[in-house]
């Protein structure tokens, strides 16, 4: 007698699947924006950064009345930060009619994905992908609230050149798109200012030992290391570094400015320079918004998780000022606006990049704490 | 010239280093090849996981109050061989034994399978963030000048060398003096007929692969401390370039995957000390694919023979 | 032999104890700069401990269940719809009309993200199908395969970028350059046998991306290709706008622009492919040098015998299977307008073999059912997000066990003597 019961079983999922679309249907005039980013995967841990910002963004502007009349909707979409399946997640998104868009995370699967969009007529910002050329393509459609690598080399190189004024410089990067665009960057920088970059070499990303390219260096008699990369490369090389007894600063970009780095390098992490935008959870502003942070157990820490925060803002404030939920229009008011949101007074240029994104040179200290160099 | 001389000391024992952990590693994979003719795709698993053991024994240890170093070193090692032990264990039982006499693909699919599985139920369990723990053993010691250039040698270095060593000499003793060693290489030769000479040959390939799967935890212990970080990725490219050591020595030969495996190392070191990172992993495959093309069979391997 | 394995069964509770209680029973944390554990919390141990159990009693009544599931009625070997569809002819070819069928209205009932997806299906039943040539009928395993998918998309990317080259040139352009690597690469390592091919051929796959992910100068390194065109119909555009010089398919046809129309253009585009893809190497198949692969397969050296010259053959293979993996690659690139050498890693490799081994070596309706379900899999199991590569990988596990042959392994065509 097992036929039946299964039958009736299906049956049951059946009604309860049809439920749960009537159910989606009552829910349809929202306005539904896609949060677009790896949940699972290497980087799902970024990922989330974006998705508590932009989630809490949601449920404060839907506390706070909604936008015209209506309530705004998340709707997770998991790109895995793998460029073909953000292509995937980019047509469904079509699909859903969904028209605006947070995210994507990583700058490899924004590119693809934004082609598809600017198509599309659906609006995206991307809270998290720093590769100058996202915006470059002169899309309508396609704004950041976060800054460029391009912007971020050289605020790194010329605080360099000015401030730290190293004899002999090794510039290192990981061979992907971030590390490497900043890198170059910061490269050039310091060309012009006329420092000897003796070294600029690429690692893997994802290896353990990097005591050859240490010994290297210290070969080099290199006295100030420009990393390019992430955290956990930086880590390793600060702690092998000490460990060979190779005696240089070492400097990274706002991807190493991880309380984890601490964790991994110990004491080797002491004294290294971070550009960072500026932390947003410690300007005094946003003491309540870094409350309700807290209070649902939440880090307000992660480096994305106020620029999509902004993100979702902009996109809610856009439509207020629009009058309707026009991606054009949205677009059109977002150019032609500037908006308050917890990152700061944000307004875009004519490529959808905002028009000024300062980075802050920060000494990092040992015990993951950072203190501001420059303004 | 004693400083470029001194540079070439440091990056051969930078080499050596990273060359001894593919050599424990890569002795899993050809242990297992030689007796049973499969790649075990999945042991660089079987590594990733013996170092997230090392981590927390040496978490549990130190909370129990056994911070004598030397005991919490060996109870990590003893702990951590245990656990990976039983994984080569059932890796065997699971994916391996119902599909041995088949096509060789079926083990080698259901292996990555398997890969994909432990690395993710580590990754589910443990999270996918880097785990870093303090350097437990600092130190060195330099050797060369005091002005210019001087190649340092680490006491976590010292220990790696010192463990592979050990662990290479028992296993050789392991296997050219016992009952179970020659056990062992009468099945390599010849299963059927080691099976009815009355042989329990699932018991000897069973314990080839958690032998494998021990040397596998003692590499992830060692790199576990030297680097001090572990996150469920680490295993596959280990793995790879292990299976690569294991390839370059002659699959099948033991003492070829000990030298493979510091060839290899060696070659990275200098490639990445002379040239460039960047092309340390293609130089190192290039070396493999040179290397096979003039010894089809690796460098100590033995020529297949061909059977009508 | 006792009635009750009662050493197996605590042998085996002990190893399920030793596997998750460290591993899952305790959590790695981070307390400043030390490292701290926590347990996992209650549930977990009951899991744990209800799965020692369950391998604790099953071990125990093994010989008990063992005689249970004999007395069982024997379960059907294969589906047995399908096994008759593989074995008589007509039924063969009417199979075959359905899926024809089925693949061309599909596009005009699925939505944009299910054309869209089977696009992706599509793709990956051009690359398993290349593969098959290599592993499945000449019997070389191939773990690079990657490589030349990565040298096609990038043959088209580039000459799209520098020259201006469309999509169709760039097809061509792609499976020759393909064709020619394969042909290089293959030509000093397939005196190797077996698993030393396999990793000399890994070794290839890895060399390929990492030359193109460093040489910046010419591929842009880490950064990628973007803005790469999509594939025109004899020479109208897909597009809101029509570029230079060119018209776009909507205004020709004087219908209303809808994006939805490229999504289904490039979706039958893909369907013409393997269709031409499937034809060509059924053909092949039928010819000498197909008949000769299949014997290589079975034994080289009885081949030898017979005047064979295996390198010929061997490399015969490697550089059709490589050509179409240049297709597959021109086609993806323009799929996804944006290229970078994180598209082209080992696991890829391992996913395409997986598809070539899952659907049953050599058979190529084998190949096509596993690349809808090795591509639907990720998708249909989103709901279940963390858990969707911890299914995939167990899946590929017990499917080795429960059907190593492969879901419809191939039945060639044979004769027989009768008496």
């Amino acid at each position: 007698m097992k036929k039946p019961y299964s039958k009736a079983l299906s049956r049951i999922i059946a009604v309860a699947a049809m439920a749960g679309a009537s159910g989606f249907a009552m829910a349809a005039d929202n306005i539904k924006i896609a949060l677009a980013g790896p949940v699972t995967g290497p980087v799902a841990q970024y990922g989330d950064m974006q998705f508590v910002g932009a989630k809490m963004a949601i449920e404060r502007i839907n506390a706070a009345g909604g936008v015209n009349g209506s309530q705004l909707e998340g709707v997770i979409f998991d790109d895995a930060c793998d460029p073909k399946q953000a292509v995937a997640v980019a047509n469904r998104i079509v699909n859903d009619d969904i028209q605006f868009v947070v995210g994507h995370l990583c700058s490899s699967s924004t590119q693809p994905a934004s082609d598809i969009y600017e198509d599309e007529g659906i609006l995206m910002i991307t809270a998290a992908s720093t590769s100058p050329e996202i915006t470059e393509r002169g899309y309508e459609l396609i704004f950041r609230t976060i800054g460029l690598d391009s912007l971020q080399g050289p605020t790194a190189g010329e605080y360099i050149a000015e401030q730290v004024k190293p004899k002999k410089v090794a510039v290192v990067h990981d061979k992907q798109q971030y590390g490497e665009g900043i890198a170059t960057a910061v490269r050039d920088v310091l060309r012009e200012n006329d420092i000897e970059v003796a070294l600029f070499e690429g690692i893997t990303a994802g290896d353990k030992d990097f005591s050859a390219l240490i010994s290297r260096l210290r070969q080099a008699d290199v006295d100030f290391v420009y990393y390019g990369g992430y955290h956990p490369e930086l880590g390793l090389i600060l702690r092998q570094a000490r460990e060979q007894g190779l005696k240089a600063k070492f400097m990274g970009p706002e991807g190493v400015g991880n309380t984890d780095i601490s964790a991994i390098a110990g004491e080797a992490s002491e004294g290294m320079l971070v550009t960072l935008p500026k932390a947003f959870d410690e300007d005094p502003k946003n003491a309540d918004l870094v409350q309700a942070f807290k209070d649902k157990n939440e880090d307000p820490s992660g480096a994305f998780v106020f620029p999509a925060y902004a993100a979702v803002q902009v996109i809610a404030d856009g439509i207020k000022l629009a009058g309707s939920t026009d991606p054009f229009d949205v677009a059109e008011a977002l150019r032609s606006n500037s908006f308050e949101t917890p990152t700061g007074t944000l307004s875009f240029d004519e490529k959808g990049d905002l028009k000024d994104f300062n980075f802050v040179v920060y000494e990092w200290h040992a015990d993951s704490s950072k203190t501001a160099l420059s303004e | 010239m004693p400083d470029s001389l001194y540079y070439f000391i440091q990056q051969l024992l930078n080499g050596l280093t990273v060359g001894s952990t593919y050599a424990l590693i890569a002795i899993g994979y050809t242990m297992v090849y030689g007796i049973i003719g499969m790649i075990n795709f999945a042991h660089g698993e079987v590594y990733m996981i013996g170092s997230y053991i090392a981590f927390i024994s040496i978490a549990a240890l130190a909370m129990f109050g056994i911070d004598f170093l030397p005991l919490m070193i060996i109870g990590t090692f003893l702990i951590s061989m245990i656990v990976t032990s039983a994984y080569g264990y059932s890796i065997e039982r699971v994916a391996y034994r119902p599909l041995r006499g088949g096509n060789r693909l079926i083990p080698l699919i259901s292996a990555i399978g398997m890969s994909i599985f432990l690395q993710n139920v580590v990754r589910l369990a443990q999270g996918s963030r880097d785990i870093a723990m303090p350097n437990l053993i600092p130190g060195g010691i330099n050797i060369g000048p005091q002005e210019g250039f001087s190649a340092t040698l680490s006491y976590m270095q010292m220990i790696i060398f010192a463990v592979t060593l050990i662990s290479m000499t028992l296993l050789t003793l392991f296997i050219t003096r016992s009952r179970m060693g020659r056990a062992c290489r009468a099945c390599a030769e010849d299963l059927k007929m080691t099976n009815l000479l009355g042989i329990n040959t699932n018991g000897i390939i069973a314990l080839n692969f958690i032998i494998g799967a021990a040397l596998a935890a003692v590499a992830g212990v060692l790199l576990g401390m030297y680097y001090g970080v572990v996150n469920p990725h680490i295993g596959f490219m280990a793995g790879l370039k292990a299976f690569t050591a294991a390839v370059l020595g002659g699959i099948g030969s033991i003492p070829g995957a000990v030298l493979g495996g510091l060839l290899l190392g060696v070659t990275e070191a200098m490639t990445a000390g002379y040239f460039s990172s960047e092309y340390k992993d293609v130089v190192a495959f290039s070396l493999l694919i040179l290397v096979l093309l003039f010894r089809p069979s690796g460098i100590l391997g033995r020529p297949e023979v061909e059977k009508v | 032999m006792s009635r009750y394995n009662l050493k197996a069964a605590i042998i085996s509770a002990g190893v399920v104890v030793a596997l998750t209680g460290l591993l899952m029973g305790v959590r790695l944390g981070q307390s400043g700069g030390g490292l701290i554990i926590t347990g996992a919390g209650p549930d977990v141990y009951w899991k744990i401990a209800a799965a020692a159990l369950f391998m604790f009693l099953f071990n125990l009544f093994r010989n008990q269940l063992n005689a249970l599931w004999r007395a069982l009625p024997g379960m059907p070997k294969s589906p047995a719809g399908l096994t008759a569809v593989t074995e008589k002819p007509v039924m063969r070819r009417l199979f075959w009309c359905f899926l024809i069928a089925a693949a061309l209205i599909w596009p005009f009932y699925a939505d944009r993200g299910g054309t869209d997806l089977a696009t992706l299906v599509l793709i990956y039943i051009m690359l398993g199908l290349g593969l098959n040539i290599v592993v499945g009928l000449a019997g070389l395993l191939d773990l690079g395969y990657v490589g030349f998918y990565a040298v096609g998309a990038y043959t088209y990317a580039l000459l799209a970028m520098y020259f201006d080259i469309g999509f169709w040139p760039g097809l061509f352009a792609a499976g020759a350059m393909a064709a020619l690597f394969g042909f290089l690469l293959g030509f000093p390592v397939l005196r190797l046998r077996g698993d030393y091919l396999a990793i000399v051929t890994l070794g290839f796959g890895e060399i390929i991306r990492i030359l193109l992910n460093n040489m910046t100068w010419l591929t842009n390194g880490p950064n990628g290709i973007g803005g790469i065109p999509k594939p025109t119909l004899f020479g109208l555009e897909f597009s809101r706008r029509a570029g230079d010089g060119m018209q776009t398919f909507h205004e020709f046809f004087g219908i209303e622009y809808s994006s939805v129309h490229r999504v289904m253009f490039v979706y039958f585009l893909a369907l013409v492919l393997v269709l031409i893809t499937l034809y060509v190497i059924n053909r092949l198949l039928r010819m000498p040098v197909g008949r000769a692969w299949e014997a290589l397969r079975e034994d080289e050296i009885a081949c030898r015998s017979l005047g064979i010259n295996p390198t010929a053959i061997k490399l015969n293979a490697f550089t059709i299977g490589a050509t179409f993996a240049g297709f597959a690659g021109c086609f993806f690139a323009s799929r996804q307008g944006f290229i970078s050498p994180e598209s082209f890693t080992f696991i890829e490799s391992a996913i395409i073999l997986s598809i070539v081994v899952l659907g049953g070596m050599g058979s190529q309706v084998g190949v096509i059912l596993a690349a809808i379900i090795m591509t639907l899999l990720p998708e249909v199991a989103r709901q279940f997000e963390e858990y969707r590569m911890l299914l995939f990988g167990l899946l590929m596990v017990l499917m080795m066990i429960w059907r190593p042959q492969g879901l419809l392994p191939m039945k060639r065509p044979h004769m027989e003597l009768r008496t």
